[in-house]
């Protein structure tokens, strides 16, 4: 595994965006609130002075003005690092709605920005025009990064609709395509999203590549756990293996004393993505997580 | 190699998902793509070097090289794609919906009729865990005499006119309510009976050819009344946002994406009186293999199973066709702006 030590608490983005496992109504709402990337920005202090160290990051549209505001803020700018998710699928599963597959890709490449394809020095007409998937992927990867610039990131990770789909159709050259381009680009290590943890660990070792740092669910009741708990249980004790775990707390279903007791015993589990939307909710939260930890 | 040989017909956002659990699941693997496109045809042969790309179904046929197919093409092909695939004695799981309209799908159901082959129509909000749930509770009949069924689908998709094969009625069939509302159609005839009579209303709010909202009355063979409420256009909904009510003699069910409400009466066996929910984390069913969504792998599942033991399913040809002619008395009671409709019986 890749040398890269993360923050044990890391915020999740999910309320910024109106995601909401529990409950889509809440989802809305909170959605509404943080649509003022000041209320965004307040979370982020109080995330950061509770413990956080790191913020998770959809690119999804709106995370362009939550990027510009930690550029600005040169506290928050160096003490959080922010760990982009891409990509923000519902985006592009509501255009390929209406334009199909290919069309949303060739036009998201072809709408970039003079600025952008200049800044990124790429021949957006010849990725266009040549329409390889691959060199399609690379030349995505780097607009949807672009945002991220000059922040502090470590690791980018892969979303897990994609991921799951690329092992479920044994392609370990887009990965490999994925690794390196973050490597070479921008420093960066490869972080893979997943809903099937124990698959994961099965397909890079039939492929002989290095495990990823994984992003994955992980909590007692088994929600979103993938193929059992057992499973998942025995991938996670791989020695080589560093988790950030989500949806540790099942989407509100657990309290944090009963989800961290169960989180924390693995030692594979580095770091915790956790949603938060109140100073004391964090408070309480990530109180828990280190708490259980000693 | 081993398993069931898989092909996908049309290697779109919804071709891929197949095709991803197509080969991933146990006993099953991708066997050949059937795709138009240049551009995917040779990504598919680049990447997938024992997969076999195809230009047209009728080659794919020839090729003997599929155990079951899965189209996933625009609604407007999915008959004569099934139906050669049903002369040919292949089993086919069809996206959803099923046609352009039930007089559309007769083909279809005459080739099955005369050569019945394991057949399957994609309404995977069916296997969701708390529509699961829901109608496990219906249909043992928790709440009595249903009387009263409320529905509404809401999502922000569209608030300008749309481009693409979706918003042209020649190969979609209609708007939103034969679009995302056919899976809200689909649940209620499953979880209630037939539908036979209908008033109803389409409205058109950014779209030209198409209709963006749809409200109607439905009258319920069992004696039971309700409606659809839906629109493609209503702001906040992130994604496609399904909620369920039903009142009956003996209580009410609340059902939605995140949880189930039941409130009942009086005990039924070991379902207690007064209100009991179930969340999301209650209800979870783990899968061997999760690509965005367990309910696509629980209906692969089922169908693979379908396909090995030469068995029926609940959403088949038949049940697809019931929600077709719903919608397409829907369709007809606006056109007559909103007198009421019998829903038809097509029987071939």
């Amino acid at each position: 595994m890749t040398g890269v030590v993360l923050p044990r608490i890391v915020l999740g983005h999910n309320a910024f965006f109106g995601v909401d496992h529990l409950s889509s109504q809440r989802g809305a709402e909170r959605a509404a609130y943080f649509s003022d990337v000041a209320n965004v920005m307040t979370v982020i202090a109080s995330a950061v002075d509770s413990g956080a160290g790191g913020l998770m990051l959809s690119t999804h549209p709106r995370a362009v003005s939550i990027c510009e505001a930690l550029r600005v803020d040169t506290f928050l700018g160096s003490n959080l690092e922010v760990f982009p998710l891409l990509p923000y699928a519902q985006k592009y599963v509501t255009r390929a709605n209406e334009l199909g597959l290919v069309r949303v890709v060739t036009q998201t490449l072809a709408a970039a920005s003079t600025r952008d394809k200049v800044g990124l020095g790429l021949d957006f007409a010849r990725t266009i025009y040549r329409r390889d998937p691959l060199d399609m992927v690379r030349a995505l990867m780097r607009l949807e990064l672009r945002m991220f610039r000059k922040l502090n990131v470590s690791t980018v990770f892969l979303h897990d609709a994609i991921a799951d789909l690329l092992m479920a159709l044994n392609l370990p050259e887009v990965f490999s395509l994925y690794e390196s381009t973050l490597r070479r680009r921008f420093g960066t290590a490869a972080g893979i999203a997943t809903k099937n943890l124990s698959l994961l660990v099965r397909r890079f070792q039939e492929w002989g590549m290095e495990l990823p740092v994984v992003l994955t669910h992980v909590n007692k009741v088994g929600f979103q756990v993938n193929p059992s708990q057992e499973e998942c249980e025995k991938a996670l004790a791989h020695p080589e293996l560093a988790v950030m775990a989500m949806g540790t707390l099942a989407s509100g279903y657990l309290t944090p004393e009963e989800a961290y007791s169960y989180v924390n015993a693995f030692s594979s589990v580095k770091s915790i993505v956790v949603g938060a939307s109140s100073t004391a909710h964090m408070r309480a939260t990530f109180g828990s997580i280190t708490a259980s930890k000693t | 190699m081993t398993g069931l040989r898989g092909a996908v017909v049309g290697f779109g956002k919804l071709g891929l998902l197949h095709a991803g659990l197509a080969n991933g699941l146990p006993n099953s693997r991708l066997a050949a793509v059937v795709e138009s496109s240049a551009v995917i045809q040779r990504a598919v042969r680049q990447y997938f070097p024992d997969v076999n790309v195809f230009s047209r179904v009728e080659e794919l046929i020839e090729a003997r090289q599929s155990d079951y197919v899965i189209v996933a093409t625009p609604t407007g092909s999915h008959v004569s794609i099934a139906e050669k695939l049903v002369e040919a004695s292949i089993p086919v799981l069809i996206e959803k919906p099923l046609s352009l309209n039930a007089q559309e799908a007769q083909p279809l159901v005459a080739a099955l009729n005369r050569n019945w082959v394991p057949n399957m129509v994609g309404y995977m909000g069916r296997y969701i865990d708390t529509f699961h749930k829901a109608a496990q509770l219906l249909h043992r009949s928790v709440l009595g005499k249903i009387q009263m069924v409320r529905s509404s689908m809401y999502v922000e998709q569209l608030l300008k006119p749309g481009e693409g094969w979706r918003y042209d009625p020649a190969t979609s069939g209609g708007g939103v309510l034969i679009t995302q509302n056919s899976h809200v159609i689909d649940k209620l005839l499953w979880m209630f009976g037939d539908i036979t009579g209908v008033l109803g209303n389409t409205s058109q709010l950014v779209s030209r050819l198409v209709e963006d909202h749809v409200h109607a009355y439905l009258e319920f063979s069992s004696g039971a009344v309700g409606f659809i409420d839906a629109s493609w256009s209503a702001r906040h909904f992130r994604t496609p946002t399904i909620s369920i009510h039903a009142q009956g003699t003996n209580g009410t069910l609340d059902v939605d994406d995140d949880e189930v409400r039941l409130f009942l009466d009086n005990s039924i066996g070991e379902t207690s009186s007064g209100w009991t929910t179930w969340r999301k984390p209650d209800l979870y069913r783990p899968v061997p293999l999760d690509i965005g969504g367990t309910q696509y792998t629980f209906q692969m599942i089922d169908f693979l199973e379908a396909v090995t033991n030469r068995s029926d399913l609940d959403s088949n040809v038949a049940s697809g066709l019931k929600t077709q002619l719903v919608i397409d008395a829907v369709y007809e009671s606006a056109r007559q702006g909103g007198t009421r409709v019998d829903v038809g019986t097509l029987v071939s």
